[in-house]
């Protein structure tokens, strides 16, 4: 399949670029950037520090040789130590990864089972009184920014009727009901918006699909409305609901941090949170990657889905 | 360009409120009373004061200022950038073009808010990071929709025109392709503020965004979490604020959008009207496989009801092929898919009956409607490609017609289907009940229309200019097709067209349409020969001829169905009107065996 090698060419070289772009990021800032990692509150940093610092980071090395040990590097696995334990990087990261993952999964898991049948029965049902309270309740559940909801979730649900604690995590190996009972309410906060967004997607694609010709041919053969439904309307209406849910995913991938920040939940994205305040550049450098592949490799999936979806796109 | 006025007017309060901040008789927002921490609303403060005893109000109302010139700076930069981006890399493409538009997929690979949380890093946070932060975020967004609007408008013949005038390329931007995106590009600008106001709060929350002590909604919110369960009001106050303001951006993004492109606004749709019922004693006369009488469409439009069919009547017999010829726009396809039942939602039948085969389908309910729908009757459409479903292999496609149809499935139905390839002349039938719709050719494709309509049978077929898509041999072929199942299986055929030739190869009978209506009905060989209706004629006259020289047109225009004329709806265009055509609508006159006009003056045409 040409097309499937050349969209995985794509994706690698994107990688590629997004690696280089972290890579001179730190490099391209005015001034030192040991200095400016070790300056606090405009306190020139101890020479010695800085020093130490350049040989850790490979700063005193040629540029080019930098470029190519990182990548090398990279290629290899290694994402680099933090500044602030000397820990490889990789493993707190591989400890955090799944958290998060499972957290986007979750609340993907509500928007799809919430936003889809709303969406539909929402189209079926145009400028009837169903369509428009839920067309009013998805602005709203638009307009209200992740943290919002997430402290607002906190305050009724854990503050003031104390039916879940106001955050943290467990592992499920150790407490089963604990850690979904953790998961549910951060999983709520991402995975309002998201409904909304798929029910607004499910809810117009389907609009426009039913007036498509092939679905007055399923009608003029006699099919049944429900079938008609299933196999005509909703798995051409379900491309872009796809397309723009996986698009939403991918950018939850680092748009977590506001939930696990209000959560408590140690995610990937709380991870890179601590980084950026004890400004451990090396731990920062690679979530950003990490995130950005997962980015990558999830548009990825994206088209192939695409291509199971729709006959046509193989044959582009 | 129509705009809503509530989101407008909502938007601009809050952003008359954030101008005026300075000089509203307010307090300063970052002085503190530490004895009145968390004093609960006063006169002197509204809606209270915080753990710092600042006054809640002041700091909401300056956090609207922070929230909005944040907003707007990142908003407007990035406009401005993309503009320029989108223009440059349009309009000289090449290598630019890759600099300027294919590059910004790059930043397009990174989540939002982790490049934001990227570069707060490296410069440190504040409104003076986050603004440019916030603009290279949005940037792609101009970039793209200038670039996309730049193509569309360069090709267009006017530009093209100032060009040839001689003007450079500045001044073609900015006289003909600025005007022309400034809808989709102000659309942008509404979203990109919007999103930036949620990032800032967002971030602000995080403490990476606006610095304390600067009032911002995200950082009051951040702070009020702290003391919740004591002051649950100092954490309501910013959030409402805060959604409030998104709420209405939004309202406006979505009122900017429906204003630009109209095209999704759906029309108003009228709850199911039921026919009045058949008057007794009106019964179908024997014979015909289809029988219309009185037909009637209407449709709701703003301008008013609309009536594109009316008084139709019409009939078929078995074995027999009815033709309906008419411009585009005359009712013929609307008269087709009222029978059926497939009327599009904004039409109904107000008027008449149609039996098929005796019974009278036009009240039917829609489940009996539904099994005569591929069952005793079967339509083909104009165009093949776009009335198969893509996802679905084209086997599978006339399965799906046998099974509505059948008691059960099984393996019977599966070798139907490549029996039904075979008559209807598909080579290697059961290849090609594997294939998907684009991957035969436009011949084909209606071939196996034909055989998804066929499969059961029916009594009558409409085919909707079923060969219009098709080049000419394989129309030659397609009608060949039709004409051998029509006689084979004793089918009544409904033919509508706009191709005289095609009328005069395979019909037996021809009924004329005109803005909605039949002006003349009659075997096909006497209207050829002799047209009673000086449409008729004009059709006739201005089929190309054989000899190739140039056919008379016929001078101006079909009436809009909401325009028209209270006399013969043909008048205004007639060569032989009389006053008295412009009086009333002419009657259906039966002018011969078989053979009616509208026209007032038939007998001098006889």
């Amino acid at each position: 399949m040409p097309w499937l090698l050349k969209r995985i060419g794509t994706a690698l070289i994107l990688i590629w670029i997004v690696a280089t772009i972290v890579f001179l990021a730190i490099r391209l800032v005015p001034g030192d950037p040991a200095e400016l990692l070790l300056s606090q509150g405009g306190v020139a940093p101890d020479p010695a520090a800085v020093a130490e610092l350049h040989e850790q980071l490979g700063l005193d090395r040629p540029f080019i040789v930098q470029y190519g040990d990182n990548l090398r590097r990279l290629a290899q696995g290694d994402l680099g130590r933090s500044l602030q334990d000397d820990s490889p990087v990789v493993t707190e990261i591989a400890r955090r990864l799944p958290r998060t993952l499972e957290l986007i999964a979750a609340a993907a898991l509500f928007a799809i089972v919430t936003g889809i049948p709303a969406g539909m029965l929402a189209a079926l049902r145009r400028g009837g009184w169903l369509d428009w309270l839920a067309l009013a309740n998805s602005s709203l559940a638009l307009s209200v920014p992740v943290f919002v909801t997430g402290t607002l979730l906190v305050l009724v649900f854990a503050q003031w009727l104390h039916w879940v604690p106001a955050g943290g995590y467990v592992p499920l190996a150790r407490d089963p009901i604990a850690h979904l009972t953790l998961l549910t309410m951060p999983a709520l906060a991402i995975g309002l918006g998201l409904s909304a967004t798929v029910f607004r997607m499910t809810r117009a694609a389907v609009l426009d699909v039913a007036q498509r010709d092939y679905v007055r041919t399923a009608r003029a053969k006699g099919v049944h409305p429900t079938r008609i439904l299933a196999r005509h309307v909703l798995r051409n209406a379900l491309m872009p609901v796809v397309t723009v849910l996986a698009l939403h995913l991918g950018s939850l991938l680092g748009g977590t941090v506001l939930v696990e920040y209000v959560f408590n939940y140690p995610g990937l994205s709380g991870l890179l949170v601590e980084a950026v305040n004890a400004r451990d550049y090396p731990t920062v450098q690679a979530v950003v990657l990490v995130i950005s592949v997962l980015f990558v490799a999830l548009n990825l999936a994206v088209d192939l889905l695409y291509a199971a979806l729709d006959p046509r796109v193989r044959h582009a | 360009m129509r705009l809503r006025p509530a989101p407008v007017a909502a938007v601009a309060a809050i952003a008359v409120l954030a101008v005026a901040v300075p000089i509203l008789p307010l307090d300063n927002p970052t002085r503190m009373e530490i004895a009145h921490r968390f004093a609960a609303p006063s006169a002197a403060h509204w809606l209270g004061q915080d753990e710092y005893g600042r006054d809640v109000l002041t700091r909401l109302l300056w956090g609207a200022r922070v929230s909005l010139s944040v907003a707007a700076a990142s908003a407007g930069i990035a406009c401005v950038l993309g503009i320029l981006l989108g223009l440059v890399g349009g309009f000289l493409r090449g290598i630019v073009e890759v600099l300027t538009v294919r590059s910004m997929d790059v930043v397009l690979c990174f989540p939002p808010l982790l490049l934001a949380l990227l570069v707060v890093t490296l410069l440190g946070p504040g409104a003076g990071t986050l603004i440019p932060v916030l603009a290279v975020l949005y940037l792609p967004g101009f970039v793209r929709v200038v670039y996309a609007g730049v193509l569309t408008v360069r090709s267009q013949d006017y530009v093209e025109a100032v060009r040839a005038l001689g003007a450079g390329p500045v001044r073609i931007m900015g006289r003909t392709i600025l005007p022309n995106i400034a809808g989709p590009v102000l659309v942008q600008f509404s979203l990109a503020a919007a999103s930036a106001v949620v990032l800032e709060s967002g971030l602000s929350f995080l403490g990476l965004g606006v610095v304390p002590p600067a009032p911002s909604w995200g950082l009051m919110i951040g702070a009020a979490r702290a003391t919740m369960t004591q002051s649950p009001l100092l954490l309501l106050w910013p959030c409402a604020a805060l959604t409030l303001t998104i709420l209405a951006m939004n309202a406006l993004c979505d009122a900017l959008r429906d204003a630009v492109d109209p095209h999704g606004v759906p029309a108003r749709r009228r709850g199911a009207v039921r026919l009045p019922a058949l008057l007794p004693g009106l019964v179908p006369t024997r014979g015909p496989a289809l029988e219309v009488r009185n037909l009637t469409v209407a449709i709701d439009t703003p301008a008013g009801v609309i009536h594109p069919v009316r008084d139709v009547s019409l009939a078929v017999g078995a074995g027999e092929t009815l033709a309906i010829v008419g411009e585009s726009g005359s009712g013929k396809s609307l008269t087709g898919l009222a029978v059926l039942g497939l009327l599009p939602p904004i039409a109904r039948v107000v008027q008449g009956a149609a039996w098929v085969e005796g019974q009278e389908v036009l009240r039917l309910p829609e489940p009996a409607r539904r099994k005569l729908r591929g069952g005793a009757i079967a339509m083909i459409f104009q165009d093949p490609l776009s009335s198969l479903n893509p996802v679905h292999r084209i086997g599978d496609q006339i399965h799906e017609a046998l099974l509505a149809h059948a008691r059960r499935g099984g393996e019977r139905l599966r070798q139907r289907v490549v029996a039904l390839l075979t008559r209807v002349g598909i080579p290697d039938p059961a290849a090609r009940a594997r294939a998907y719709p684009h991957e035969l050719s436009g011949g084909m494709r209606q071939r196996a229309m034909i055989a998804m309509a066929i499969a059961n049978d029916p009594r009558v077929l409409i085919a909707d200019e079923p060969t219009t898509a098709l080049d000419v041999t394989i129309q030659a072929q397609v009608l060949t097709l039709l004409g051998d199942l029509r006689r084979e299986r004793g089918m009544g055929v409904v033919f509508i067209t706009h191709s005289l030739p095609v009328v005069a190869e395979i019909a037996d009978r021809v009924a004329v349409m005109y803005a909605g209506e039949i002006v003349e009905q009659g075997p096909a060989a006497t209207v050829f020969a002799k047209p009673l209706h000086p449409y008729t004629s004009a059709l006739l006259a201005s089929a190309p001829h054989e000899d190739g020289s140039l056919p008379d047109g016929i001078p101006g225009i079909v009436p809009l169905p909401h325009e028209l004329p209270p006399g013969c709806a043909f008048a205004p265009r007639c060569r032989h009107r009389i006053p008295d055509c412009d009086a009333q609508r002419p009657a259906l006159v039966e002018t011969g065996e078989g053979h009616t006009s509208r026209c007032l003056r038939w007998r001098e045409f006889a």
